[in-house]
């Protein structure tokens, strides 16, 4: 174990304080002076100098002073100094120290003898203590409150050390009697903690006799009697009993904090659903009260815990839980309706849904900031339950159409694909929600919310009057024909477009423009792919200058079309198509088909010309002309198995989408369960032979050590030996005369290298040193030390190394000797230590949206050529997959088919926290090679670079 | 709820001040502490993190984190108590919330930080009391000391009796057999040296009056020890008659009074010592007040000096003071109303206008006052060239100051404004010393001494290009041991009797304003 730090104070390096200067200060009777001087002495003591000399200057000098900062620094001094020679024997000259140690607690000021005692609590030499122990025995009756305090503190500090006992033999005796008598909130808290940690059984007998008191105990105390109660409960399960009252009794307390313990303590103790109920009880009333946003998140981690393990009693708290909306924090919304969502059930999916309900138009109601992202939450909310509970759907979806025109795009997306969704699977709704749905379609404002509506109405429209509908509000929204006139300008745009020469000019020059407004950053397509944004994007231009029909308030598709965005005219003309040939089999009189051919018709060819003409400044793309003219193709003479395709396999596919959707949730639920199945050898209980109801045997408690273990970086993971082994790196050559070895080990924030060195002469090797630099994030912790060597002798140094960033780092140095017939020193250079980045990137998932606005968001790329002799797409995904250590986010089933082109998203958190986007796009040239780019995007330049060059070593296969 | 560790942090992560309440290794507080900025949310509304292993609970405060560092289980809301009680004493004790400021009263804080936080539980303790426990305001420290200074008494007392009685027995021995009159001063020696012996090693050995205190030091008396020490010196010299014998016993009641003297100096001002020492003390001070014009040419030069008669026993009290003055042309001088003044302008003698009055005891009173304005560039004791000039994309400011030769002055600080600059300006070169005061925006050059060797000086310093009008006012401060007004004490008689008596005298040239604009 390395020597713990008991306190951090920043030195300025800038202004180094010279150890003689310091000692001329110490030495003086100046008291600030002297304050100064201590306190340089101790930054230096922390910055790693050693200063020797200094100990007996301050013995003479310093401990005779009166001055109370003077004493209070001498501790500090006295704490971090190293009071163990190498072997871990005391130093001889601490003893020194004893004497002032005994004044101080023998004090006439009662803070001077606190601090002593607080002191003497962080003290682990015994050898020290030893002396001082009746000192210490006879402040535990001092007249004042704050020496007690520290007094039981002391002895609880020493009686824990490994001779403790033998120190202080009687020192639970003493504790117990002070505890009956002692007044004071902190001294009693202090002694019963004491008794707790060092005499279990007393501290439990003392409890037991004042059940009765124990709420009016003062909430210090109380926490450490909660706490005393899990660690009973832990190794005696069956005693549960006896202290469940005390605990239902402290349910009740003044202190919210007590409050909290206690029902962690119940949750932990019990899994009766009564002690559950309270407990949940007890969280939701604090989510309630408390108003602090920390503790409400704090809270609702508690109850999603509590909601994996126990959901049956959950679930009747699901109202409580969503009572937390009313804050106005998006996080604790979310986790909120996290939460919620998973606890619905048949019983209260209708009170549920009423609340979110009420939500909603709470956020029409209000203009908060937040409001558009809290809406996209219900909505996304509202859609989930209505996908568990179809019924509810009905409830909602009229009212959710209402947002279809929303400005916040998201959640309007979320909104129309919930009615895509909910017109499928609910047929019975398919009729009003289609009537809704033209009602609304004048609010839709952005293209992607345009579209699908679009596609729902083509799909959707079954009967004579809904197409006749359908069609005409389409037409509607589209408004007058042509999209443009010709006349005003004096332009003349006919089909010989091209060859009027300054037409074309003018056509390039308002090129220009668009191009720079559209020289967007590339994207990462919902599919994976990699592109550059083309026309289907939203493109912010301003409905171009040449004069135009007026655009009346209900032709919200023209509008769209008139930014340029023809992939909704493609999609405008499918829907019409769709509409058209379903008109020809619904409608009887062929004189209206055939009007209604001819209206199609002329928007197809009206969208067309406008995309082709110089009026927008950027012409119709290429997939959009062959998709609007197919249509036309289709309306001019179709046959029946066009037919078939249009009006059936359009849905067919859709249908067997929402299904695979299913599919998956249910495989992913599957999944979940078998997490949650019993081991083979788990204990089992039967319910009807235990003798208490509902207590069951939980190892919890063992949790709360190891938690905090883990947090002072005690805990360190076992891995296997074999892994060991491949981390020890020559680090000279076998014919040096020293050799070394060392063996890495990277912990989260730091590398610690043990380095084997060995003497390979016959000649002692005298101020050994092993001189490290490093070069990226990383620096050294301590300066090395001087070593000597005895022939064919063999040394182990440790050298710790900071990391504060994930970034390839290289350690490299050398080891400096001397030798006795040598005068000038020799020197070995060392092998270079590569630090590498995967041990700081872990797999991390995220979702769609995040990823691509991260992607969006981020500075760094670094493209990464595929270079591989990997012969097949997915092969090499899951190779890259292996070899840099992230998850694949795009999903399997977008995987599957062999297309011999792949796209997919990876994904990694650094320990830092720090984000690594990975985007993978690979084809199969028609060679057999696969050709394509790696990139990754990173907030540091660091991760860019690194992944990337290990990308490029690892990629060969 | 363990509180792992309390501390102040700036934005990169970089620990200013961290107190661990638990055993944990550098390394480890210190990568905890660094990876947190990165952890930090934008724009979140709740103010903890929690990573695999901790939770922060952290509080912004200007450009710095206050930091707690708990392990997960931990109960929030007391964590959250905890560290609402240090955010509100981390600016009590740190009016400037930046690096600066902290590093200056990071031991301060680690002192607060451990009254609140105990082995990582919190304490029940509030602001008031933290305060108060920091203070370490002893009531029963006072009594203690009061008692202990009884018992010193005490012991005095009884080693002056013991001296007397020794003494008697030494003129009784020295009656009754007057022959052997060599040897006994030396057995004398040894018995007293046997005697105070005997008292230190009760002090040392803390058995005589120790015992009947509930709490009983060591540092104490050993400090003790020391102020009696030099009467015990005096007593083996004096103690030859019973007069010399009596003459202790004042002598050491007044010793007494002289420690406690000294004990009040050192906590006061260091001004007064050499007035407080003499019996009669004659401080002449000149205040002087100078405004210099920024291109040379002086304003207005103005002297104001007083000299205050300090008497510190009733028995000295009935004198008079003879003056020796020079020329002194322009000045005008003032006495005070109970002077005589025909005296004084007839003999340079301050007296009372009633000689059987007593000058006023224990106070410096102000006896006579001059003062004297000019406009003569001569006078001035130190002038201030100051030439800023661009160049480049800097400013260069060269300063140089000239003394004239009648003064030795000290602890000279001239203190230059400068706009306000992120880094210290570069000083190129520079008589003496410089120190850049970033809170005040001043650049500070001081020069310790000023005499002959070293008449003129200057300094160059770059500062990014500024307005040369910033530069100024430049203050002046020094202090000398000559005035401007020539005027000593030559002697202090006693009203009656006219014996002369011994006096101390201190003079001193002050500045009170001193400023180039």
């Amino acid at each position: 174990m390395e020597k713990s730090c008991s306190l951090l104070v920043h030195f300025d390096k800038g202004t180094p304080a010279l150890a003689n200067e310091i000692k001329e200060a110490l030495e003086g009777n100046d008291t600030a002076r002297k304050v100064d001087a201590m306190k340089k002495a101790v930054m230096l003591l922390l910055n790693g100098e050693t200063l020797p000399q200094l100990f007996i200057t301050i013995v003479r000098y310093v401990l005779p002073s009166e001055d109370h900062t003077v004493q209070k620094l001498l501790l500090l001094y006295l704490e971090i100094i190293d009071k163990t020679d190498s072997r871990g024997k005391i130093l001889p000259e601490m003893i020194l120290i004893c004497q002032n140690l005994r004044n101080n607690l023998q004090h006439p000021n009662e803070y001077i003898r606190g601090v002593t005692l607080r002191f003497l609590s962080r003290l682990n030499e015994a050898e020290l203590i030893e002396p001082l122990i009746h000192a210490i025995l006879s402040n535990l009756e001092h007249r004042h409150a704050f020496v007690r305090r520290n007094a039981i503190s002391a002895v609880m500090a020493i009686y824990k050390l490994p001779q403790g006992e033998h120190l202080l033999a009687d020192a639970p005796d003493l504790i117990e009697k002070i505890l009956g008598t002692e007044q004071d909130l902190s001294a009693r808290r202090n002694a019963f903690l004491m008794l707790c940690n060092c005499a279990q059984e007393r501290a439990v007998n003392y409890l037991l006799s004042h059940a009765e008191s124990v709420s009016g105990w003062g909430d210090l105390l109380q926490m450490v009697v909660l706490e005393l109660i899990r660690k009973v409960c832990r190794s005696n399960p069956g005693e549960k009993g006896k202290y469940m009252k005390i605990i239902l009794s402290l349910l009740n307390s003044n202190s919210t904090a007590v409050m909290y313990e206690c029902a962690g303590t119940l949750v932990s103790l019990s899994s009766a659903p009564t002690a559950i109920r309270a407990a949940a009880n007890c969280y939701c009333q604090l989510l309630q009260s408390q108003s602090d946003n920390n503790v409400k998140l704090i809270v609702l981690d508690r109850l999603q815990e509590l909601k994996a393990s126990h959901r049956e009693v959950m679930v009747e708290m699901i109202m409580d839980v969503l009572r937390a909306l009313s804050s106005p924090n998006l996080d604790i919304r979310r986790k909120t309706l996290d939460i919620a969502l998973d606890l619905i059930t048949p019983r209260n999916i209708d009170e549920v849904v009423m609340t979110l309900k009420k939500e909603v138009v709470k956020t029409q109601s209000k203009e908060l900031e937040k409001n558009g992202e809290y809406r996209q939450m219900l909505v996304q909310a509202i859609h989930s339950c209505a996908l568990k509970f179809p019924e509810v759907a009905s409830q909602v979806v009229h009212l959710l159409m209402d947002f279809l025109g929303d400005s916040n795009v998201a959640s309007a997306i979320d909104v129309i694909i919930f009615v895509r969704e909910i017109i499928e699977t609910n047929p019975k709704l398919r009729e009003s929600i289609m009537a809704r749905l033209l009602d609304t379609f004048y609010q839709i404002q952005a293209p992607r919310v345009a579209t699908c509506a679009l596609w729902v109405v083509g799909e959707y429209s079954l009967s004579l009057p809904e197409v006749e509908a359908a069609i005409s509000t389409i037409k509607q929204s589209l408004g007058e024909l042509p999209f443009f006139r010709v006349a005003e300008d004096g332009e003349v745009i006919d089909s010989s477009f091209s060859k009027t020469t300054p037409q074309s000019t003018r056509g390039l020059a308002s090129h220009s423009a668009p191009v720079v407004a559209s020289s967007k950053r590339p994207a990462v397509l919902p599919d994976g792919t990699y592109a550059t944004q083309s026309a289907a994007a939203e493109i912010a231009i301003t409905a171009p200058s040449v004069s135009l029909a007026s655009v009346g308030a209900a032709a919200n598709l023209r509008a769209i079309l008139l930014t340029g965005d023809f992939f909704l005219g493609a999609v405008v003309a499918a829907t019409l198509t769709k509409l058209v040939l379903r008109f020809e089999e619904v409608q009887p009189s062929k004189i209206a088909v055939n009007k209604a051919v001819a209206e199609a018709l002329l928007i197809m060819v009206s969208m067309l010309r406008l995309g082709q003409s110089s009026a927008l400044p950027q012409p119709i793309d290429n997939d959009s002309v062959d998709r609007i003219i197919l249509c036309i193709r289709i309306l001019l003479g179709s046959d029946d198995v066009i037919k078939s395709v249009w009006l059936k396999g359009c849905r067919e596919s859709f249908v067997k989408m929402i299904k695979d959707k299913q599919q998956q949730e249910i495989e992913e639920k599957k999944a979940k369960a078998q997490i949650l199945h019993a081991q083979p050898d788990d204990l089992i209980d039967f319910y009807h032979l235990k003798s208490r109801k509902g207590m069951s045997q939980l190892e919890l408690e063992d949790e709360v050590q190891n938690d905090l273990k883990r947090a002072t970086g005690e805990f360190t993971k076992d891995t296997d030996s074999s892994r060991k082994l491949n981390r020890v790196l020559q680090l000279t050559g076998f014919s040096d005369p020293v050799y070394a070895e060392a063996y890495v080990t990277v912990h989260q924030y730091d590398i610690v290298l043990d380095v084997t060195v060995i003497n390979r002469t016959n000649e002692t090797l005298q101020n050994l040193c092993l001189e490290l630099a490093t070069m990226g994030d990383l620096k050294l912790v301590e300066r090395p030390q001087n070593y000597t060597l005895a022939p064919e002798g063999r040394k182990q140094i440790r050298a710790n190394i900071k990391v504060s960033s994930t970034e390839t780092g290289v350690i490299f140095g050398n080891i400096v000797y001397e030798t006795t017939s040598v005068l000038d020193r020799n020197v070995v250079v060392l092998n270079d230590i590569h630090i590498d980045i995967m041990d700081y990137i872990s797999p991390a998932s995220c979702a769609d949206v995040v990823f691509r606005n991260m992607w969006a968001e981020f500075e760094w790329e670094n493209k990464v050529a595929v270079n591989t002799t990997i012969q097949d797409v997915k092969e090499f995904l899951s190779h890259v997959v292996a070899s840099t250590n992230m998850k694949c986010l795009t999903p399997s089933s977008a995987l599957e088919g062999d297309s011999g082109f792949l796209a997919a998203n990876l994904y990694a958190k650094s320990v830092f926290g720090e984000d690594a986007l990975v985007n993978i796009s690979v084809e199969k040239l028609p060679d057999g090679k696969l050709g394509g780019y790696i990139r990754i995007r990173s907030k540091t330049q660091g991760i860019a670079l690194s992944l990337g060059d290990k990308i490029t070593l690892k990629q060969k296969g | 709820m363990v509180v792992l560790a309390a501390s102040v942090i700036n934005k990169t992560g970089k620990a200013l001040v961290s107190r661990q309440f638990v055993d944990m290794s550098r390394i480890r507080i210190e990568g905890l502490l660094a990876a947190f900025p990165k952890l930090v949310g934008i724009g979140k509304q709740h103010t903890y993190v929690e990573t695999e292993n901790v939770r922060y609970v952290y509080q912004p405060m200007e450009s710095l984190y206050l930091l707690l560092v708990t392990n997960k289980q931990s109960n929030i809301l007391e964590d959250l108590e905890t560290l609402r009680l240090l955010s509100k004493l981390v600016p009590d004790y740190c009016p400037a919330l930046d690096e600066e400021g902290i590093c200056k009263v990071a031991f301060e804080l680690i002192f607060a930080f451990d009254e609140v936080i105990s082995l990582g539980h919190k304490e029940a303790v509030t602001i008031a009391q933290v305060k108060q426990y920091l203070e370490m305001e002893s009531h029963e420290e006072r009594l203690h000391q009061l008692i202990m200074q009884s018992k010193i008494n005490e012991t005095k007392d009884v080693m002056k009796r013991k001296a007397n009685e020794i003494d008697k027995s030494k003129i009784d021995k020295l009656r009754s057999d007057k022959g052997r009159m060599i040897p006994m001063p030396i057995r004398l020696d040894n018995g007293f040296n046997d005697i105070t012996s005997a008292l230190s090693g009760e002090f040392g050995s803390n058995s005589g009056f120790g015992s009947s205190l509930d709490s009983d030091t060591f540092s104490k008396p050993k400090a003790r020890v020391s102020a009696p020490a030099p009467t015990k010196g005096f007593g083996m010299q004096l103690g030859k008659t019973q007069k010399a014998a009596q003459f202790i016993e004042s002598l050491k009641a007044e010793g007494e009074v002289i420690v406690e003297d000294v004990q009040q100096v050192i906590a006061g001002p260091s001004k007064s010592t050499a007035l407080v020492t003499d019996p009669i003390a004659v401080a002449i001070e000149e205040r002087l007040v100078v405004a210099l014009k920024k291109d040379g040419g002086l304003e207005n030069l103005e002297v104001q000096g007083t000299m205050f008669l300090t008497v510190q026993k009733k028995e000295d009290a009935y004198i008079r003071v003879q003056i020796e003055t020079g020329a002194n042309k322009g000045f005008q001088f003032k006495t005070h109303p109970s002077i005589d003044k025909e005296l004084f302008s007839q003999q340079n003698i301050l007296g009372l206008k009633d000689p059987n009055r007593p000058f006023p005891t224990g106070t410096p009173s102000g006896v006579v006052k001059w003062r004297m304005q000019s406009r003569q560039e001569s006078l001035v004791p130190i002038n201030i060239n100051c030439w800023p000039s661009v160049s480049g994309g800097e400013t260069f400011v060269n300063i140089e100051y000239e003394s004239s030769k009648t003064f030795e002055l000290q602890n000279v600080l001239i203190l230059i404004p400068l706009p306000a600059l992120r880094e210290p300006p570069i000083v190129n070169q520079v008589d003496g010393d410089w120190r850049y005061d970033s809170r005040k925006s001043v650049l500070e050059w001081s020069i310790v001494l000023i005499d002959n060797t070293n008449r003129n000086g200057s300094m160059e310093f770059v500062v990014p290009p500024t307005d040369s009008s910033s530069f100024f006012p430049i203050d002046v401060k020094f202090s000398a041991v000559r005035t401007f007004c020539d005027i000593k004490v030559a002697s202090v008689n006693q009203t009656q009797g006219g014996n002369s008596l011994k006096f101390g005298g201190r003079t001193q040239l002050v500045v009170e304003s001193y400023q180039v604009a």
